[in-house]
């Protein structure tokens, strides 16, 4: 039996339907860090099960040890037995995989270069705070950012340390200190390189608006785990509002109004059952196409 | 690396909060204040600074005067323009606290800050 039907449709489902059953959901939010984690299961899913169906249309009746055969086959470590469009198959599987690698790769090294380029000018004309281990950069208007990275660098303007309380300084630094150790750069990333690779999927689509905001909910929690919400909501609303807007970038601004929602309203993290059902169903869902396959191609 | 980031960083602090042009010798005397550093080295610092574009300098007798090209203020304005412009780039490299908003929405904001009764605290 051809499966690449099956793989056509589990990857509609996982593409379309997935997203939408996600976005509905309410725990996504209380456990940010899992919810980056079934995204990305999601798209390692829908890649995995793309390329497949990509063997299997150019392999009919092959199932997934068929598939490692001709593979071995290809590259001439067994007997021969495929003509071209095993061949194709295999170059489809290459051509999905080398296209989310090169996009991750030349997003990290544009960001890199970017990042280096601001942070020499910001070693010389920053001020280093020796109390809250961030940059001071002189200027009016209330800002705070980070540079993920090797070196990574936290950034406050002088019109931000103006506005903000010591205690609220505190709460933005813990919040950019959740970014650059998580590596929230790469993940973002990884993100991009997926989109780029399925750009009209709405899993896509939805994937490179929610981890943002995601890692953003991550990054509030780990600052609350610190300092008191007060201080943390206040913070937000400060360099938010701090300043008048510039239409390109008004954007941003419904994020941060679900992110000082949830600050303000505590909800508990999602139950632990339901925790490690969803974790157990990420680390599933990858493999799940080739195990129903082989299942089917066994019997 | 670290060392040489270090020393353009105060000599460029130096000539910045002066406001006039310097000589080498100068900026080292001002570096000994508060620790060791040689002529030598400052110079060849300063000539990078010069080749990188951050300083220009002119002949006086014996001595080059430096004098930054362009201000702090200045420097400052250009990273929070990269920071917060809308550059393409910018998503990954740099990973920001918060957006900037339109009116109704630090409107809606203060209306969620006020709903949960924390909005006297700002």
């Amino acid at each position: 039996m051809n499966a690449a039907p099956f793989f056509l449709g589990y990857a509609a489902a996982v593409g379309v339907l997935a997203p939408r059953a996600l976005l509905r959901s309410g725990w996504p939010q209380r456990s940010p860090l899992l919810a980056v984690a079934v995204w990305f299961a999601l798209a390692a899913s829908f890649s995995v099960c793309v390329a497949l169906a990509a063997l299997h249309l150019t392999t009919p009746g092959a199932h997934l040890h068929g598939i490692l055969y001709s593979c071995r086959s290809a590259l001439g470590l067994g007997p021969s037995g495929g003509g071209l469009l095993p061949g194709l198959g295999l170059a489809a599987v290459t051509v999905l995989v080398a296209a989310h690698l090169i996009g991750f790769a030349e997003h990290t090294g544009r960001a890199y270069a970017a990042r280096a380029r601001h942070r020499e000018i910001l070693d010389k004309v920053g001020r280093r705070s020796a109390c809250s281990r961030a940059t001071v950069l002189e200027h009016a208007e209330p800002a705070a950012y980070c540079l993920p990275g090797r070196h990574p660098r936290i950034v406050i303007s002088s019109g931000a340390v103006g506005l903000l309380s010591g205690g609220e300084i505190d709460a933005v630094v813990e919040h950019e200190r959740a970014h650059i150790r998580g590596r929230h750069h790469l993940v973002l990333a990884a993100a991009h390189a997926f989109t780029r690779v399925f750009p009209g999927v709405p899993l896509a689509r939805h994937l490179r608006q929610q981890i943002p905001l995601l890692l953003e909910m991550a990054a509030d929690d780990h600052a609350l785990r610190r300092c008191p919400r007060g201080a943390l909501a206040a913070a937000m609303y400060t360099l938010a509002a701090g300043e008048a807007p510039n239409g390109a970038l008004a954007a941003g601004g419904r994020t941060v109004l679900v992110r000082l929602r949830r600050v303000l309203a505590p909800a508990h993290r999602a139950h632990p059952a339901l925790r490690c059902a969803v974790g157990t169903g990420a680390l599933i869902t990858p493999v799940l196409p080739v195990l129903l396959t082989c299942h089917a191609g066994l019997g | 690396m670290r060392r040489l980031g270090e020393l353009e960083a105060e000599i460029m602090d130096c000539l910045w909060t002066w406001g006039r042009p310097a000589t080498v010798r100068e900026v080292v005397d001002d570096i000994n204040l508060r620790r060791p550093a040689a002529y030598t080295t400052v110079m060849t610092v300063a000539t990078i600074l010069y080749n990188k574009g951050w300083l220009t300098r002119r002949k006086q007798g014996q001595a080059w005067l430096y004098t930054p090209v362009r201000s702090r203020e200045a420097y400052s304005a250009a990273l929070m323009e990269d920071a917060l412009g809308a550059s393409r780039d910018r998503s990954a490299a740099l990973v920001h606290f918060v957006e900037r908003m339109t009116d109704e929405e630090v409107a809606a904001l203060r209306e969620a800050l006020r709903a949960t009764g924390r909005g006297g605290e700002l």
